[in-house]
């Protein structure tokens, strides 16, 4: 474990939020097995100390930009529940008003700038909003959350090009959890992930993604040092997605075993080691914990019954929100 | 609050899960995550576990059912009573749905447990069986490759999923077979005499007979009737003092079909003046520089053509009519005898009695479905009744649409058929007057 | 009112917005010092800095996100694409973010972003930088396009796409940078989805976008020698479209000729014809005919590059022919 901080606010603060991503996507997973939800979503489940580790070292007016698995960074940059599950079920009151769905849930209230379905399609999003803030002089920093299998991507090594040339105030953050898709990152990814920063010049760190602490503490260093123009840096986070590249990916054991899954489940749960790493410190209690994680549990139902009870969008709905200036775009061009 | 225990929905494109087994029995105490039962879908086996801690009641599927997605199977509740709140799902059970390949050529398929075409990409509609690794009759157990499928994305070998005997192939090496569908089936005893065929030999030639094309439905807006000219596609040279079309079509722009329409103007009459295809809206001018309507009514290109009935059937069909199926109104009845001598599904007939004019719809099917309309109809035929009146013989002319008039001769009748040229060959006049008269004088018999 | 070239206009146009908003600012290769290889841009960089102008490696993709991720943010950028060719390099961050953020966030983020870049052929530069692509952009709602004819447009448009808070592709034809045009001194701004009549007629309706627009004027005065009274309708802008104003010519002279740039199958010519076709039909006297460049990519023979595009004389022939009782089923 990372060195110890002296604020038990900020600790039980970080616990909470992991709690609530593994809390939000057990629902999310019993909404689409019970056919209750359109669609199908990519769980985060088992990366909880990566967003959480980052989100709790960036401010409100720090940007992230998230991926196809992006429930968990929603959460950690501060969304709601109710809201989040709402868009999930495409529902009116969802964050997108039920047209972005799990895959596009943006919170700009919040910094998120939104999910994305391309993989590596937010590179260069992350991107120009670090260079936005350097523009404008502002000093709020980018953190690009995106996985192993969008290194694969060119759009990547272009914006990180331009970062370095440039020196924006953005985090690239590299989500290694083993697999792309349904295939292991040793066959997509030829040499080191690291060193493809380093080529550009960029400061490249590797750590422990399930060590909420150690990515915190890493986090809040480069987000410190961005903001000063040291910028842009690199993290490869090492972590693990408990669940198939989505929720209908149940038959894996062609490209990964039981035993690893369980491996990594057991031993290296983000949750159940800083818990005890809590209790061990005389941070909390196990029954604070608990009373904590019913709370969010109860919390995370009512907001799934909220949204189950919650109006869909009006079908007049469809064709706004295509341009900002014209209300219905169908009727724009009828003469 | 009980818990529910729903079927969960694994696959991409799953509706139902098959419960091996449950491991729990109705009121045993359960524990959230302790497995509750075991399902198996297309794509694979799972155990379910369970949501909540407390009882397993109101167990709604015993294992072999096969459920729908969603549907709830079970309650987790504070006490081991069933609560009864839950009215029994409807498990879908195996036999009820049968298996997408119904026995063909009277084969009865052996009993066992079914493979299924798994769906292994995502949008996967069906998958090519590379290669059986069993034969019919064969033992398997589960763990056991049965066969190799390829899909868009990969290839894939397929475990039997049961202990058993390869009862029946029904699907051969080479094949695709849609996902989903049983490809095979596993029994637990050695079998007589195992199955195996091909999908190809399997699809039983049960093809629905070819729907009746409907054809009389899209009927031209324009008085003319000549349809859109859209058919223009291999149009013939326009001739200098053209001829009319073989088909009776007149080629003209949309808008010289308005204008004519508008005015009331006659497109037939610059194909009869011999003026060339295709018209344009100048040709309008053309059309009303032309001799009036009455010199040209003696053209050979009008049709005139009369039959005579030593008796009209009409009044006894209305009587038999009114009587059997509480039909009034004789001039609907008369509009469907019209309109059933055209040979057309449908049609719209103008009634013309005691010089006022009636529209109605004439559907296919009985007299009973014709419909009055008052709206102004563009009619496919006209009849206009005068057997009440002291006229014996019409030579009016051809009009917008054929006009059929009933004029009385002694104790019979006599009908006389106008059209134009475009309206109707001669061939299809003489059709139309034959049919029509034979049902005037006999309409039961034509009825029947 | 004063003659300036088009080139002129653009640089103009964005050297008013710059100074009128501090958020706008220009991205793409070789845009600062070089000014772009058609030297639209000389001389911002001197007033705005390279903060302003900003010369990017040559990695279009890469760029045109981070365009997007600043315009999401804040910013009103003008990202330069030195040829419509390139198009094809950026279509993810266009097509899958820019033209979407406002429709996936249930209107929460939008992109406030101009797109400048070219079309034409018959520069002799060959199959990869002589397309006119503008039907790929006008075929994904969320995008806007405009199509300036001249100076005038290109000035008034482009103030107009910058001010404007979506996505905004701007097409100009790359022949015409050194053509002059009278351009008012003062401010002014052209409204996006008004078409210009540029010239009255009652015998058939021209209807032509950038390059073509001249191409139609050249043909209606060769008609109007002959007794045929052209009218010619520049839209301007194909999204929005100003459905209105071609309707009513149609209606007004029942022929229509739609000459556009782009290829013929599937492009612009084929969707304004067809709306004409579905919202004039009673008062049409001939087929709306499409005039697009041939389906064929663009040779570099001048021999044969000349052939592919519409010409005043090829569209004054089927003019002609629509006029006469001839039938026309292809031009």
């Amino acid at each position: 474990m990372a060195k110890t901080k002296t604020n038990t606010e900020d600790y039980m603060r970080m616990y909470r939020q992991m709690v609530r991503i593994r809390t939000f996507e057990d629902n999310a997973n019993q909404l689409y097995l019970s056919a209750k939800m359109p669609g199908l979503t990519h769980m985060y489940s088992g990366e909880e100390a990566v967003a959480v580790g980052i989100c709790e070292a960036l401010t409100t007016d720090d940007k992230i930009t998230s991926t196809h698995r992006g429930h968990g960074h929603c959460v950690a940059k501060g969304a709601e529940f109710k809201e989040m599950f709402c868009e999930l079920l495409g529902k009116k009151e969802g964050y997108c008003r039920g047209k972005g769905g799990s895959m596009h849930i943006a919170d700009q209230s919040n910094g998120n700038l939104g999910a994305n379905a391309i993989v590596g399609g937010s590179m260069g999003i992350a991107t120009g909003s670090a260079f936005t803030s350097k523009l404008l002089g502002k000093d709020d920093v980018t953190v690009c959350f995106f996985g192993d299998g969008a290194t694969a991507q060119g759009l990547l090594y272009e914006v990180m090009n331009m970062a370095a040339l440039w020196k924006l105030p953005v985090i690239y953050a590299c989500e290694n959890n083993g697999y792309s898709e349904y295939t292991r990152t040793e066959e997509i990814a030829a040499g080191s992930i690291t060193a493809r920063a380093e080529a550009f010049g960029i400061e490249a760190h590797q750590v422990d993604g399930q060590d909420v602490l150690a990515v915190n503490e890493l986090t809040q260093k480069l987000v410190a040092r961005a903001r000063k123009g040291e910028g842009p840096f690199f993290m490869e986070l090492m972590t693990y997605r408990y669940h198939g590249h989505h929720v209908g990916d149940i038959n894996r054991e062609y490209y990964r075993s039981k035993d690893e899954e369980k491996d990594w489940k057991e031993n290296k749960d983000p949750i159940i080691k800083f818990r005890s790493w809590l209790v061990e410190q005389g941070i909390a209690g196990e029954d604070e914990i608990e009373a904590m994680n019913a709370e969010v549990k109860k919390d995370a139902e009512e907001a799934v019954a909220y949204a189950e009870a919650a109006p869909y969008p009006d079908q007049s709905e469809v064709d706004m929100h295509v341009y900002t200036d014209i209300e219905h775009a169908l009727e724009r061009d009828t003469a | 609050m009980p818990h529910e225990v729903i079927m969960p929905a694994l696959g991409m494109a799953q509706d139902t899960g098959l419960i091996v087994s449950w491991f729990r029995s109705p009121g045993d105490a359960v524990k959230s995550g302790d497995a509750l039962f075991e399902v198996e879908t297309d794509k694979a086996t799972m155990e379910v576990e369970a949501p909540a801690d407390g009882y397993l009641t109101d167990v709604q599927a015993d294992a072999g059912a096969e459920v729908p997605v969603g549907n709830v199977i079970a309650l987790i509740s504070d006490t081991a009573e069933d609560s009864g709140t839950l009215t029994k799902a409807a498990p879908a059970d195996t036999p009820s749905e049968p298996p997408a390949e119904a026995p063909a050529q009277g084969t009865t398929l052996p009993e066992g447990a079914e493979v299924i075409m798994p769906a292994l990409g995502m949008a996967q509609d069906t998958g090519l069986i590379v290669a059986w690794h069993k034969s019919p009759g064969d033992a398997v157990a589960s763990g056991d490759m049965l066969f190799e499928v390829e899909t868009d994305k990969s290839t894939m070998e397929v475990e039997a999923g049961h202990d058993g005997f390869v009862a029946a192939l029904l699907a051969e090496a080479g094949e695709e077979a849609p996902v989903g569908d049983v490809i095979a089936i596993i029994s637990t005893d050695k079998p007589g005499a195992p199955v195996q065929r091909s999908i190809a030999e399997a699809a039983s030639p049960k093809a629905a007979a070819p729907r009746p094309a409907r054809d009389g439905d899209a009927k031209p807006a324009s008085a003319d009737k000549a349809p859109a000219p859209a058919n223009a596609a291999a149009p013939p040279e326009p001739a200098p003092g053209a001829k009319p079309r073989a088909d009776g079509r007149i080629l003209a722009s949309p808008k010289a079909r308005r204008l004519a329409l508008e005015q009331g103007l006659d497109l037939g009459r610059l194909v009869e003046a011999g003026h060339p295809q295709p018209y344009h809206a100048e040709d309008i001018e053309v059309l009303k520089a032309l001799p009036s309507e009455a010199s040209q009514s003696t053209t050979a290109v009008s049709r005139r053509l009369t039959a005579d009935l030593p008796h009209d059937g009409v009044a006894a069909f209305k009587a038999w009519a009114s009587e059997t199926a509480g039909l009034e109104d004789e001039n609907a009845l008369l509009a469907g005898l019209a309109a059933a001598s055209l040979g057309r599904d449908s049609a719209m007939v103008a009634v013309e009695s005691f010089g006022a004019r009636r529209g109605y719809t004439v559907p296919a099917g009985p007299l009973g479905a014709i419909t009055a309309t008052d709206e102004d109809i563009v009619p496919d035929l006209i009849l206009r009744d005068l057997r009440l009146s002291r006229i014996t013989s019409v030579s009016l002319g051809a009009e917008d649409a054929p006009v059929l008039t009933l004029t009385p001769a002694g104790d019979g009748l006599s009908i006389t058929l106008e059209c134009a040229s475009h309206h109707l060959t001669a061939t299809e006049a003489v059709s139309l007057l034959s049919e029509f008269a034979g049902r005037m004088e006999h309409p039961l018999r034509h009825l029947l | 009112m004063r003659d300036i070239t088009l080139s002129q206009a653009v640089n103009e146009a964005l050297a008013e917005e710059m100074r009128r908003d501090e958020t706008v600012f220009i991205i793409g290769e070789d845009v600062a010092e070089a000014g772009t290889p058609f030297k639209v841009l000389s001389g911002l960089v001197e007033e705005f800095g390279t903060e302003r102008v900003v010369d990017t490696p040559i990695a279009e993709p890469g760029f045109m996100g981070l365009a997007v991720g600043a315009a999401l943010t804040g910013t009103r950028p003008v990202v330069d694409l030195m040829f419509g060719d390139f198009i094809y390099l950026i279509m993810d961050q266009l097509c899958n973010q820019a033209a979407k953020a406002y429709y996936m966030s249930g209107g929460k983020l939008n992109v406030p972003l101009v797109l400048r870049t070219n079309l034409g052929a018959t520069r002799r530069s060959a199959a990869q930088h002589s397309q006119s692509l503008h039907a790929l952009v006008a075929h994904i709602p969320g995008l806007k396009v405009a199509m300036p004819s001249s100076a005038y447009e290109a000035k008034g448009l482009m103030k107009t796409a910058i001010r404007d808070d979506n996505p905004v592709v701007i097409f100009e034809d790359k022949l015409m940078y050194n053509d002059n045009a009278p351009v008012p001194e003062e401010e002014f701004l052209i409204p996006f989805g008004e078409a210009n009549i540029k010239r009255e007629g009652s015998d058939i309706t021209l209807i032509g976008n950038s390059s073509m627009v001249q191409v139609c004027e050249t043909a209606a005065e060769i008609l109007a020698k002959e007794g045929i009274e052209a009218e010619v309708i520049d839209p301007r802008t194909i999204v929005p479209l100003d459905e209105a104003a071609i309707l009513k010519s149609a209606k007004k002279t029942s022929r229509v000729i739609v000459v556009d740039e782009g290829h013929q199958s599937f492009g612009i010519t084929g969707e304004i014809a067809s709306r004409i076709n579905e919202k004039a039909f009673y008062h049409l006297d001939a087929p709306a005919l499409r005039m697009g460049a041939m389906d064929v990519p663009v040779p570099f023979s001048p021999a044969l590059e000349d052939i592919t595009v519409p010409t005043p004389e090829t569209v004054a022939e089927n003019a002609r022919k629509l006029m006469s009782r001839e039938m026309i089923h292809a031009a």
